[in-house]
């Protein structure tokens, strides 16, 4: 994790919570990720994988590049982004570097390529219009998304980018480890 | 900072292939999407993710897609789960959009409110746990939970003794008139057939008024469009509203098909550019970007230019523009003191000529003129210019099919003159009535409103200049201290008036300010102190709601009556396009709350009424299935389908799930028949909706309405809608001045009406609107020092709101000037606070937020000053100024409220 102030305090994203297997999943808060300010999130059985995705040193602001996470799976795909500005959940000097899963959490629309770099969003969205607040968490700006956008957790280690996990579900899937 | 709490998920249980399905209808928007509900013990094994295992009857994962039934939607978000108790044990619930639905919401779209909406279930465990349980009475100016037959004693008792010394117009209901057609019929029984009171009004206006007077002049219905006519037009002339913020999946899945498959040119008016008027720019539409209150004026110029041009549908004016004998027939409109009869023979506004006499009077008026139009409204001239060829410019030889959609910024803002000028619009363009030709409301509530009585309009103590009686206004009523008995259902009341801050002060006068306050348990003596408080000229409050309403409920009401809603109990209800559904139980209400239809029976039970024996919501169905006869939303035949297959009727219109059927029902060859639109002058073309020759069967009523326009004649009146008739009056006063901004209000996509299932309790909400927010121009915003994220006051120092009502007696008593010179205004002040969002997507020197945010109320600044033809309030207009006070803690904050604009393309 990048420039941990509390190192004690900083939970390794790799290894989660068990979840309790009820309906509702079991939550475990996170406090030192810069941006999540004790936003809580869900927790699973199994680890996310750990996903070399780009190097820092290679990626321009505003020039998006896309992945695939946490497999190479349906509806896997994902953006990851310079912003120029900082963001919840950025990593990199000026914590503007941001990841994203690209399907719009409506009804799955393709937003890979809707890149808005005056306004750091994702969208609008070629279905419906809905856009996405990448500073933000993925929240929504306006649309009909029932779930902010997916966030790809980073993680740096020297020059490299990591994927490590998800907040949030995938569309289409009905857990995003599992399909 | 920490966040309410909003935990995005990142699995979902999937419904097992035995999960119990139900269907029903979203709680929220005109447009009603339909949902399956899908509901399995809490304890049992999730579905998986095979068609063969889950109850979804898809295989994960899925592919994003939409509008195809059977194959889209269907997507389990984390948000659309939760648990309740259903016959006392306890199930996953899982609320989803209908994927299979081939009507309203295609392939399972949803918005993003109805997509939303598992998390309005009563869950204890859920920011739901706080719905009211019990009933409740105040006692030493605290509420506390009692039983039901103590409560209803009380209120009938003091209910008896207003009737008896004060009369029926002492005692007063203001409801929300579309709370399920059960509910609804059961409140307006009471309160029009055994009560007899006419001080009543609906949630949205002070008295029981037409949203859209103009078109009842004119014989335009509100509701008669298909919602399959926004897919088939060429052009769409929206006014008042973007549907893609309120309305959304109207655009969703019938504008946005007739954009890409029909060419389908969309104008829209607003003072925002929205989401909705980012696309259509982008696809040959037209933003024409009024300054508030001025359309009647861009109507009449877009008409000029279209008559000089010759442009006007010669052969629809000719078939169904009333001569001038028929404008002046017929009982109902016409002569014989009817109020369409004095607002039109008095000279100034009616059309007895037909279109000759209209051209004449607009090529003389000044307002239609473009130019003067084009100032008027703050607008390029060419807009207008433009929004007449889109409109009504023959297209190769054809005549182009133009809907006309309106809402509140339109008829809000000038109710009379705006609504009279757009149906105008319509009849020169030849609109309404065909397929892919509409004019209709777009709609805000769902229609679920059935009279149980006839309005005792005689006993209204108010009436306009001459003999004609007025609708009692529940607000001035109370204001002028005249009503003794409040019950109040499903409604904030005070934040939903115009001049809310004067409203409260009304309700702390006649309420808490009286010396009778209740200090005791005892049955009697609480029932002496109302009483006493009701003889010394206070008001003693019913509230009947799901949830504690500050300030109705937690500060005035002296009882409180918990309401089982949505889910509880089985309703039914129309949408936008008049689609009847039943919108199925699936839990079981919170505690001993009961619904509406319920507590009405068993007050009035209380009461000594008969008639009220229902034994559950079925029953009042039934009942209620006749007195919807001959009306827009006639659903008899569902009874008379139901009799004839030995069913429930409630049972039989659930067989037709998500689908229902589109009223005005009527019954054909022993079977029931939809009307997909009204005003279908070509509808026996169509075999399968034609009336068979021999006329109406059985139960089946056919008004004018069904196949002709809704007047005397079944043919449409001309109106003349002169700027300086009375508005102008209004708006000169309107206009800002002194450093003010023009504050319009409305709805936003992500929330629905005050927010008490979304930013009061839905953490994926709250996060996106911790606050309420104003829109504000960078121009406007620099010269204040104001950036987005601030925190700002929007003040208005001459709220204008009408004390009593003026007996009118000379013609312009009752206009602006009038009432002011006869003392009958006072001007207060009202404010708000709000985050700002510094955007250039809203009109300079214009402001938006937020209609009906409860804690800072917009509507404290809403001028309280009736139209004097239609007593509505112009909501959607007001002034203030905007002062920083300081940084809100989101302007900095990375995990709430979002500052992008909304319009990007």
């Amino acid at each position: 994790m990048e420039n941990s102030k509390n190192d004690d305090r900083c939970i390794s994203r790799r290894a989660f919570l068990i979840g309790s297997g009820a309906a509702v999943a079991t939550t475990v808060l996170l406090n030192n990720i810069p941006g999540l300010e004790g936003k809580a999130i869900a927790a699973e059985v199994t680890t996310y994988p750990k996903k070399k995705i780009g190097r820092l040193s290679k990626l321009k602001a505003n020039k998006p590049l896309t992945f695939k996470y946490p497999d190479d799976g349906k509806n896997s795909q994902s953006i990851l982004v310079k912003l120029g500005t900082p963001a919840g959940g950025g990593i990199g000097r000026k914590k503007d570097v941001v990841a994203f899963n690209t399907l719009c959490t409506h009804m799955g629309g393709p937003m890979g390529r809707f890149y808005q770099s005056a306004d750091k969003a994702l969208g609008p969205c070629p279905f419906h219009q809905s856009t996405f607040d990448l500073t933000r968490h993925g929240m929504i700006v306006t649309g009909h998304a029932t779930q902010s956008l997916p966030q790809v957790l980073l993680e740096v280690e020297g020059d490299d980018i990591y994927a490590v996990g998800l907040i949030g579900l995938i569309y289409g899937r009905y857990d995003n480890l599992k399909g | 900072m920490s966040t309410p709490h909003y935990q995005p998920e990142d699995r979902v249980p999937l419904p097992p292939k035995n999960a119990e399905v139900l269907t029903t209808c979203c709680d929220y928007c005109i447009v009603a999407c339909g949902y399956k509900v899908y509901r399995w013990p809490a304890n049992a094994k999730p579905g998986g993710p095979k068609k063969s295992q889950n109850a979804l009857n898809r295989d994960f994962v899925l592919p994003g897609s939409t509008s195809i039934p059977g194959r889209s939607g269907n997507w389990v978000s984390p948000t659309q789960v939760t648990q309740a108790a259903y016959k006392g044990k306890l199930y996953n619930i899982a609320v989803v959009p209908d994927g299979d639905s081939k009507v309203v919401n295609v392939g399972g779209d949803a918005s993003i409110r109805g997509g939303c909406i598992a998390q309005k279930v009563y869950n204890p465990k859920s920011p739901t746990q706080d719905r009211l349980k019990y009933p409740m009475v105040r006692v030493h100016d605290t509420l506390m939970p009692v039983t039901w037959d103590f409560a209803l004693d009380i209120m009938a008792d003091v209910s008896r003794h207003v009737l008896k010394n004060h009369g029926e117009n002492a005692w007063g209901l203001k409801y929300f008139s579309y709370q399920y057609y059960e509910n609804t019929f059961a409140l307006t029984k009471l309160a029009f057939r055994n009560i007899g009171t006419p001080a009543v009004a609906h949630h949205d206006h002070p008295a029981i008024v037409n949203s859209v007077p103009g078109w009842v002049d004119i014989g335009y219905d509100i509701f008669p469009a298909a919602y399959e006519d926004f897919s088939l037009a060429d052009t769409i002339f929206l006014s008042g509203t973007d549907p893609y913020e309120a309305k959304t999946i109207v655009w969703n899945e019938w504008i946005l098909k007739g954009i890409q498959k029909n060419k389908t040119k969309v104008i829209m008016v607003n003072p925002r550019r929205t989401a909705g008027v980012a696309h259509i720019e982008k696809n040959g539409g037209l933003w024409i970007d009024i300054t508030p209150g001025t359309d009647q004026a861009l109507h009449n110029a877009i008409a000029r230019v279209i008559l000089e041009k010759g442009w006007e549908d010669k052969e629809f004016i000719k078939r169904f523009v009333n001569n001038k004998w028929e404008t002046d027939s017929g009982f109902g409109q016409g002569t014989r003191n009817t109020p369409w009869q004095w607002r039109t023979t008095w000279g100034k506004i009616g059309v007895v000529n037909g279109i000759e006499a209209y051209k004449k009077w607009n090529l003389g008026e000044k307002s239609a003129d473009p130019k003067v139009a084009a100032k008027i409204c703050g607008i390029d001239v060419k807009k207008i210019y433009k929004a007449a060829e889109l409109m009504a410019k023959p297209k190769r030889g054809k005549r182009r099919k133009l809907t006309i959609g309106i809402e509140k910024g339109n008829y809000w803002s000038n109710n009379w003159g705006n609504t009279a000028s757009v149906g105008v619009l319509g009849i020169i363009c030849g609109a309404g009535g065909k397929p892919g030709s509409a004019v209709t409301r777009l709609g805000g509530h769902q229609r679920g409103g059935r009279g149980g009585g006839p309005y005792p309009g005689i006993r209204s103590p108010y009436k306009f200049p001459g003999r004609r009686r007025h609708r009692l206004d529940l607000d001035r009523w109370v204001e002028a201290g005249h009503l003794r008995f409040a019950y109040v259902v499903g409604t904030t009341w005070m934040q939903a008036m115009a001049g809310s801050a004067a409203m409260q002060d009304s309700f702390k006068r006649q309420v808490k300010l009286n010396p009778n306050q209740v200090k005791s348990f005892d049955k009697k003596e609480i029932i002496e102190t109302l009483k006493k408080r009701v003889d010394s000229g206070g008001m003693v409050v019913v509230n009947q709601d799901i949830y504690l309403i500050d300030p109705v409920g937690s500060q005035y009401a002296d009882i409180i009556l918990p309401a089982a809603t949505w889910g509880e109990d089985s309703f039914t209800r129309e949408n936008g396009e008049r689609r009847i559904r039943l919108y199925s139980k699936f839990y079981d209400a919170p505690g001993d709350a009961k619904p509406d239809w319920k507590i009405v029976s068993m007050f009035a039970k209380k009461m000594g009424f008969d008639g009220y024996d229902w034994k559950d919501s079925n029953d009042v169905f039934e009942e209620a299935c006749r007195f919807s006869r001959g009306h827009r939303s006639d659903f008899n035949a569902i009874k008379v389908a139901a009799r004839k297959a030995g069913m429930k009727a409630h049972d039989f219109l659930a067989k037709r799930g998500t689908q229902g059927y589109q009223a005005p029902l009527l019954w054909v060859d022993g079977k029931i028949m939809e009307t997909p639109r009204q005003h279908w002058y070509d509808r026996n073309k169509n075999k399968k909706f034609a009336i068979p020759e021999t006329g109406p069967e059985g139960p089946t009523v056919i008004k004018k309405n069904i196949m002709a326009f809704k007047s005397q004649t079944g043919k449409l009146n001309l109106m003349k809608t002169p700027w300086n008739f009375y508005w102008n009056q209004y708006h000169d006063y309107l206009k800002p001045r002194d450093g003010e901004l023009w504050v319009t209000a409305g709805r936003i996509n992500e929330i629905w009406q005050s927010g008490f299932d979304d930013t009061e309790r839905r953490a994926y909400i709250q996060q996106r609107w911790p606050m309420n927010f104003i829109e504000i121009h960078p121009a406007d915003a620099k010269k204040r020092g104001i950036e987005s994220g601030d925190m700002v006051t929007v003040t208005n120092d001459r709220v204008a709101i009408q004390k009593d009502f003026n007996l009118g007696v000379k013609g312009d008593d009752m206009y602006f000037n009038g009432l002011k010179k006869r003392g009958h205004l006072k001007f207060e002040s009202g404010e708000f606070s709000a985050v700002a969002i510094v955007t250039p997507a809203i009109k300079k020197g214009v402001t938006f937020t937020n209609f009906l945010d409860k804690k800072q109320a917009f509507n404290s600044i809403a001028p309280r000053v009736p139209d004097p033809m239609t007593m509505n309030y112009n909501y959607k207009i007001a002034m203030g100024k905007v002062k920083k006070i300081g940084e809100s803690p989101f302007k900095k904050s990375f995990s709430q409220m979002s500052f992008i604009r909304r319009d990007i393309a």
